[in-house]
């Protein structure tokens, strides 16, 4: 178990709620661990759990934080401790079935809500990433570039990425991207490309792909950022540039960027064939679920399920979704 | 460029170009309390009596530095630069003039004008192509400059300044989270100042607001511009500030400008990821209230705390550089 942190920062001056009190929410994160990436998209636990913290600041809570660590017996040790603490609320966020019966049962026995976070927990309010939903957008962006700026050619669909992969939400995300190309062109002939989750991957199997179809154009569903991007940069090794459009999942920092990173979508890039990225969010996941822990513990009916509001980000709308505020 | 990004981008921009088509200022902003044709803003406020009662804060004749050097490696925003140059000098032998050998020098200076301790006027910040006053920019700007709201319309700072040491305030409520690469306390990037926070740095020196002053609040955040550029990265990636309630809260109290030792005087993450610099539309856009930005408050502070008086003159020249949105100043508190 490890104990990261106490939020020290918002204490009683903060303002209390509508019903006079503050209270004390534990958000236990699936990890902190440096560069790891979650939910099959770019961001770290580190920006869920700043996006925790930033939420927190005009709200009545004051925030314990727990590192899961992708540990089971730190899953439910950081539950045992929040009980000890004498948490109002506890989030869970981790990705053991096991694991988070373990600490439902826990948190039933010691009467405090639980509110999950991505994967279920006993019979928690879950919210979760809607990678159905997210694959959907994407594909049927790609199909509608493909009726807009393709009609009467040859188009491929291509879904690149860790698509054999059981877990994350990847097989409802490929089948969502598949399900929004047909909707748009019924039928688009629609190939999966296998990167292992390794973008050094994408250069040759893009480069077989294109190579096979000289005379074809590709809609590409990439299933994560950096994919995308290695994707881009296939086309143009392959000098097929002008071949392909590419939608993103995740919308993560290396591709919005901040004020002075290059930024791949951006209304001054807005001639790039990455024509967007799904937003997923994590870096927003507190101002999401933290009104929604308010609502469970002011008695509040809050839904079984709530999901994720995905939008595809385009050099249209990027810097309203994700405005560039830093200096960086 | 190819055909298809061609296509892509005209999808794309005429998206775009339809939203700018629509504004309408009225419905974007509120008129100036000053009429429909001002383009002075809250600098209106310092009247001569205000003035005068400002000259009251000068007792010891002290001067205390309220701004940094301008020098190459302070942290600038974005792509913002500015750079020096020596243009002329007469030092080769045989360029002196005259028998009385006079020599001389010049420079250059080469600039984007929102940078160090600098101002913002009120052509910088806007809804869409409207800005202070209901003005639709878009038909006031030309290659070189704005046509309407330039830094020559403004009025005197000759007022008071009124210091909040929000690093006390946190400090007193024991809720200062600091950042590891502050030398001197500061308040952490992020951390939101609250008007209940701007009123208790006031009580904490018995000071009440007037119409007509202007706000210095410091967050310590000042510290890692001045190891600059050692901490530069730190510095831009966000900072504490003011935010909503307390901007419409020292509105509120009519004040002329709120400054800070801070980039954006406003917390940075602001307390909604998708809104942008929300305080600057509140101050700027929408009641003609300056920014100032990256102003040195340590000293300021030190000597409030010394003396129990966070009050002082506040002597600030803006020039009158037409049609410009801000500029580069020069501050003292003097008292």
């Amino acid at each position: 178990m490890l104990l990261i942190a106490v939020a020290t920062a918002i204490l009683a001056a903060l303002p209390a709620g509508a019903d006079g009190r503050r209270y004390t929410i534990a958000f236990a994160n699936l990890t902190e661990e440096p560069g790891v990436m979650l939910e099959g998209t770019g961001f770290t636990g580190r920006e869920v759990r700043e996006s925790f913290a930033l939420a927190a600041r005009r709200l009545p809570i004051d925030l314990v934080f727990y590192d899961n660590r992708r540990d089971a017996r730190a899953a439910v040790a950081n539950a045992a401790d929040a009980v000890r603490r004498k948490a109002d609320l506890y989030v869970e966020y981790f990705d053991d079935p096991a694991a988070n019966d373990a600490v439902a049962r826990t948190m039933r026995e010691a009467r405090i809500p639980v509110l999950a976070v991505n994967h279920p927990v006993g019979d928690a309010p879950l919210y979760t990433a809607d990678n159905a939903a997210a694959g959907r957008i994407a594909g049927e962006a790609l199909g509608d570039f493909a009726a807009t700026v393709w009609q009467g050619r040859t188009v491929v669909g291509l879904i690149v990425g860790p698509v054999g992969t059981r877990q994350l939400g990847l097989p409802e995300r490929v089948k969502g991207v598949t399900d929004g190309l047909r909707r748009r062109r019924p039928a688009m002939r629609i190939v999966t490309l296998e990167t292992q989750g390794n973008p050094a991957t994408v250069a040759a199997l893009i480069g077989r792909a294109v190579a096979a179809e000289p005379n074809a154009k590709f809609a590409i569903a990439a299933l994560n950022d950096v994919t995308a991007l290695a994707v881009k940069s296939a086309l143009e090794q392959a000098g097929r540039l002008a071949d392909g459009v590419i939608v993103a999942h995740g919308c993560d920092r290396s591709i919005h960027g901040g004020a002075s990173d290059r930024k791949e979508i951006d209304p001054n890039n807005r001639g790039s064939v990455l024509l967007g990225s799904v937003a997923f969010y994590l870096d927003r996941y507190g101002y999401d679920v933290l009104p929604l822990a308010l609502r469970m513990l002011r008695g509040e009916p809050v839904p079984a399920r709530t999901t994720t509001a995905h939008k595809l980000i385009t050099a249209a709308n990027v810097f309203k979704e994700y405005p560039p505020y830093d200096m960086q | 460029m190819n055909l298809v990004s061609i296509l892509a981008a005209g999808f794309l921009l005429v998206s775009a170009s339809t939203a700018v088509a629509q504004t309408d200022c009225t419905r974007l902003v509120p008129p100036s309390p000053w009429g429909p044709n001002d383009q002075t803003g809250a600098t209106n406020r310092v009247t001569p009596a205000v003035t005068k009662a400002a000259a009251a804060e000068i007792q010891e004749g002290k001067v205390i530095p309220m701004s940094y050097p301008l020098v190459d490696g302070v942290p600038l925003f974005g792509t913002r630069f500015t750079k020096t140059i020596l243009t002329a000098t007469s030092l080769a032998p045989g360029a002196a003039f005259g028998e009385n050998e006079l020599t001389y020098m010049e420079d250059t200076w080469l600039s984007q004008s929102h940078v160090g301790t600098h101002l913002d006027g009120l052509g910088h910040i806007g809804r869409k192509d409207c800005y202070f006053n209901q003005i639709a920019m878009g038909k006031f700007i030309n290659q070189n400059m704005i046509t309407k709201l330039g830094l020559e319309h403004l009025k005197s700072f000759a007022t008071r300044g009124v210091l909040v040491d929000a690093v006390k305030v946190f400090q007193q409520a024991g809720k200062l989270k600091t950042n590891p690469a502050c030398k001197k306390p500061c308040l952490d990037k992020g951390t939101l100042i609250t008007a209940a926070d701007i009123q208790a740095g006031l009580r904490m020196y018995n000071a009440t607001l007037r119409e007509g002053d202007i706000v210095i609040v410091h967050t310590g955040w000042g510290d890692l511009f001045e190891q600059y550029p050692a901490q530069n990265a730190t510095y831009n990636s966000g900072e504490p500030g003011i935010g909503k309630d307390a901007a419409k809260w020292l509105i509120s109290q009519k004040v002329v400008a709120v400054g800070a030792d801070s980039w954006a005087v406003e917390v940075i993450p602001g307390e909604d990821p998708k809104e942008a610099f929300i305080v600057h539309n509140l101050l700027i856009t929408d009641n003609g209230i300056h920014i100032l930005e990256n102003v040195r408050t340590d000293l300021m502070a030190a000597e409030a705390a010394t003396t129990n008086r966070a009050t002082f003159f506040f002597n600030m020249t803006v020039p009158r550089a037409v049609g410009m949105t801000g500029n580069f100043v020069g501050i003292d508190g003097i008292r």
